[in-house]
């Protein structure tokens, strides 16, 4: 069944930042949102993730900085705990084991704070506690932003085997083009809040049509390389 | 950690020689004959000068100002508080005694600053901005800036005088601590209600919060678990200041409302010029508040341990 | 010519930076490019002399790096400003610093040169958007002509479109003012894109340091071929047919 939210929508101070927007998922689809900064995508991915969740389908948001996810006055071990109570789940560490070990986390001292970890451990560790309940879609906001390139190409490699395997869509909300089309089957293109473009990566990369994707394409990458 | 405790510990020295010194000071310089101010409160009458010279060699004045400070300084540092000038009786019963009055009613007010203040800045942090908020944040205003000794010959007049359901003067029951204790915990309330309203509103504006809605956690958990840590540690660091105003408090309530205790005991040496009696609760004040700020400083570093790491 | 000679940084216990060597000449580029807390920012501190260095030497033209006025561009471009003057204040502040005469024209050329309505520098920090601002930036910094200008993560807060736009604003700019620009990056694309050479920095010491043709075509070190894997995994880099 589709992952599918209608007419989201968002203001604020009186500003339309978001204009009603319709949002389709297939099953395991993989899907970038990309737009200059203050073009809405990350307003888009809050209302899409609030919107499903009211209607019950379940569903996963990891903020762009772990600063923005994990209380630094609290153990990982207390956040572990809290996730899976909000999701009606009896303590497994069977669970947290796969996931810690998908994500190349084991070694974390779950004692520890968030800033007794690494930075790229905590946003590894924000991603594992987004899949404790198997969500149906994954949101993610500049994964890579907050992470050092090396991290966050192996964060991203080991992610894209794990949601594969369990057939999890993924929302990529990124500025970064190149970035998103490399990782994503399709791609909406946002523009002064609102979807102008929404389209298969490859279609869109070879031929964008409105000026948002046009500047997008044209600065997607620092250099290209002869193979 | 080593370093932290032998650094805590530091200061303590610090601030109880400074506190120790300053008050000898004052009180060797202040104007007037203190040796005619003992004589008085010792025989309540004019004495030869005979007699003065008399207390001048036993209380020490005729040896310079370091030898006084040393010959009291030296036997405190064992734990002996010495005898009265005046009456020549030793001073840390009396000082025992002052205490046994003093802190029960300490706790007392705090325990009402806070039973009136958590609620308030709760309500008002409902909805910032709302009329709710508006009149809390007036009411703590206009509770700072009223005076402890007008507050509490306000409650003498409408509860003692006026209706007559408590007694005003004296300590011999507990009623008679209700009125002092409501004066001060009215002091106390209106600048903690600020402190909480602002440290709640503070913490509520905290970045991760918007996560954890998202992760499905109840609101009454993050409330609990997460806004409130985060709100009680502004209110943690200043509760030592607080305890300084309630100090100072205690001195002003306990002289209008004629209750035995550390401020009565207090300005009573004062008039006296009992060096040693002055200097101990002086002193004693100095080790309270010292205790109290270290503890508050390990309750604060365990609830928010990053500032261990930012003194590495 | 910036010359970096064997510094070495301790700070407490731990040695931040050991053994660095680097030079760098007038009208080139030099990409410093590392993960964070590999030294970066220490070495831009110990290249200003803001940071001591218990080893080694840093000279511009043999002599102290101070002398010549160097400028730098900051990560967080809002940030940087005082937020109660006028941007067109704080642009001049290098100008009143070093009691140069006040020159409208050359103001108005870089303003150009970094595509700045002129107007935009009458607004305060919050007025303008971070792309402008990190342009307003770079023109502060080359607003009194330094001969050297360190830009510390001069992009990362800006977005990709943005982030090259910038990036060709201040390759040209140097091409007109003839400075030398030691970038300090973690943007491996970036650097492979605008630099002469690259010195890949890891844990305090330089792991690589080459050209940058010869980086990019074949890193010699494990942790350069990480940083070029990574940077072509994330579509910084790009292999076409």
């Amino acid at each position: 069944m589709n992952i599918q939210a209608n007419g989201l929508c968002a203001e604020r101070s009186g500003r339309i930042i978001l204009h009603p927007t319709d949002v389709n998922l297939k099953p395991g689809e993989r899907v970038g949102l990309v737009g200059a900064s203050g073009s809405g995508k990350s307003t888009l991915g809050h209302e899409l993730v609030d919107g499903l969740r009211a209607r019950g389908t379940r569903v996963a948001h990891v903020p762009q900085s772990p600063d923005e996810a994990l209380d630094p006055l609290r153990t990982m071990a207390f956040h572990w705990r809290e996730t899976e109570h909000a999701l009606g789940h009896a303590p497994d560490t069977v669970r947290r084991d796969v996931l810690f070990h998908a994500l190349q986390i084991e070694g974390g001292d779950l004692r520890k704070r968030p800033w007794g970890w690494s930075r790229g451990m905590q946003q590894r560790f924000v991603i594992a506690m987004a899949l404790i309940g198997t969500p149906e879609l994954l949101v993610m906001d500049e994964p890579t932003s907050a992470l050092d390139p090396v991290v966050a190409a192996g964060t991203m490699d080991l992610l894209e085997a794990y949601l594969k395997k369990r057939q999890t869509a993924l929302l990529l909300i990124t500025h970064d083009l190149g970035l998103a089309a490399r990782r994503v089957s399709r791609l909406m293109v946002m523009d002064a809040g609102r979807v102008v473009e929404d389209a298969p990566t490859a279609r869109i990369l070879s031929a964008p049509v409105t000026p948002a994707a046009k500047a997008l394409c044209a600065h997607r990458n620092w250099l290209e390389l002869p193979c | 950690m080593i370093g932290l405790v032998a650094g805590l510990f530091l200061r303590a020295f610090v601030v109880l020689t400074g506190t120790a010194l300053a008050t000898f000071a004052l009180l060797w310089h202040a104007p007037g004959d203190p040796a005619l101010s003992i004589a008085q409160a010792r025989y309540g009458t004019i004495v030869s000068d005979e007699v003065l010279d008399f207390i001048r060699a036993e209380a020490g004045f005729e040896d310079g100002f370091w030898t006084a400070f040393w010959a009291w300084l030296a036997p405190l540092v064992q734990g002996d508080f010495g005898q009265s000038s005046v009456n020549g009786r030793d001073v840390w019963p009396n000082l025992v005694t002052a205490m046994s009055y003093t802190f029960p009613l300490a706790i007392f007010s705090l325990g009402i600053g806070l039973a009136i203040s958590v609620p308030l800045a709760l309500i008002a942090t409902r909805k910032p901005g709302s009329w709710m908020d508006r009149g809390a944040v007036a009411l703590a205003s206009v509770g700072v800036a009223i005076p402890a000794f007008w507050l509490g010959l306000l409650l003498i007049l409408l509860f003692a005088v006026q209706l007559g359901w408590l007694p005003a003067m004296g300590a011999e029951t507990t009623a008679h601590s209700v009125l002092p204790a409501l004066t001060l915990g009215f002091g106390v309330a209106a600048s903690m209600t600020r402190i909480i309203r602002s440290g709640i509103l503070e913490a509520r504006g905290q970045p991760f919060l918007p996560a954890f809605y998202r992760r499905g956690v109840a609101s009454r958990d993050i409330a609990r678990d997460h806004v409130a840590p985060h709100a009680a540690v502004p209110v943690i660091t200043v509760l030592g200041l607080e305890l300084a105003f309630l100090l100072e408090g205690l001195v002003v309530v306990e002289v209008i409302f004629a209750r035995p205790g550390l401020g009565s005991f207090l300005v009573h040496a004062i008039f006296a010029r009992d060096f040693p009696k002055v200097q101990a609760v002086v002193i004693l004040t100095a080790v309270i508040f010292v205790v109290v700020n270290l503890v508050i400083d390990l309750v604060y570093r365990s609830l928010d341990p990053r500032l261990d790491v930012r003194d590495a | 010519m910036l010359t970096v000679a064997n510094i070495s940084v301790r700070r407490g216990a731990a040695v931040t930076l050991r053994d660095l060597s680097l030079s760098l000449a007038p009208g080139r580029t030099l990409a410093v490019v590392g993960e964070s807390g590999a030294g970066k920012s220490t070495l831009i501190g110990a290249i200003l002399g803001l940071v001591r260095c218990s080893a080694g030497q840093v000279d511009w033209n043999a002599a102290p790096v101070s002398k010549c006025r160097p400028a730098l561009v900051m990560q967080e471009p809002r940030a940087a400003f005082n937020p109660r003057l006028s941007l067109r204040r704080s642009v001049m502040e290098p100008v009143l610093a070093q009691k140069l005469a006040m020159d409208s024209d050359r103001l108005e050329r870089l303003c150009r040169g970094l595509e700045l309505q002129p107007d935009l520098l009458d607004r305060r920090p919050d007025q303008v958007s971070i792309g402008q601002a990190q342009r307003i930036g770079i023109l502060r910094a080359l607003i009194a002509a330094p001969p050297l200008v360190l830009f510390d993560e001069p992009l990362s807060a800006l977005d990709a479109v943005t982030q090259k736009h910038t990036a060709r604003l201040i390759a040209d700019m140097q091409r007109q003012e003839g400075f030398a620009a030691l970038i300090v990056t973690h943007d491996l694309g970036y650097a492979a894109a605008y630099a002469d050479e690259i010195a890949v920095l890891r844990a305090g010491k330089i792991e690589e340091y080459a050209a940058t043709q010869a980086f990019v075509d074949a890193p010699q070190s494990e942790y350069g071929r990480k940083l070029r894997g990574a940077a072509f995994a994330l579509g910084a880099l790009e292999r076409v047919a």
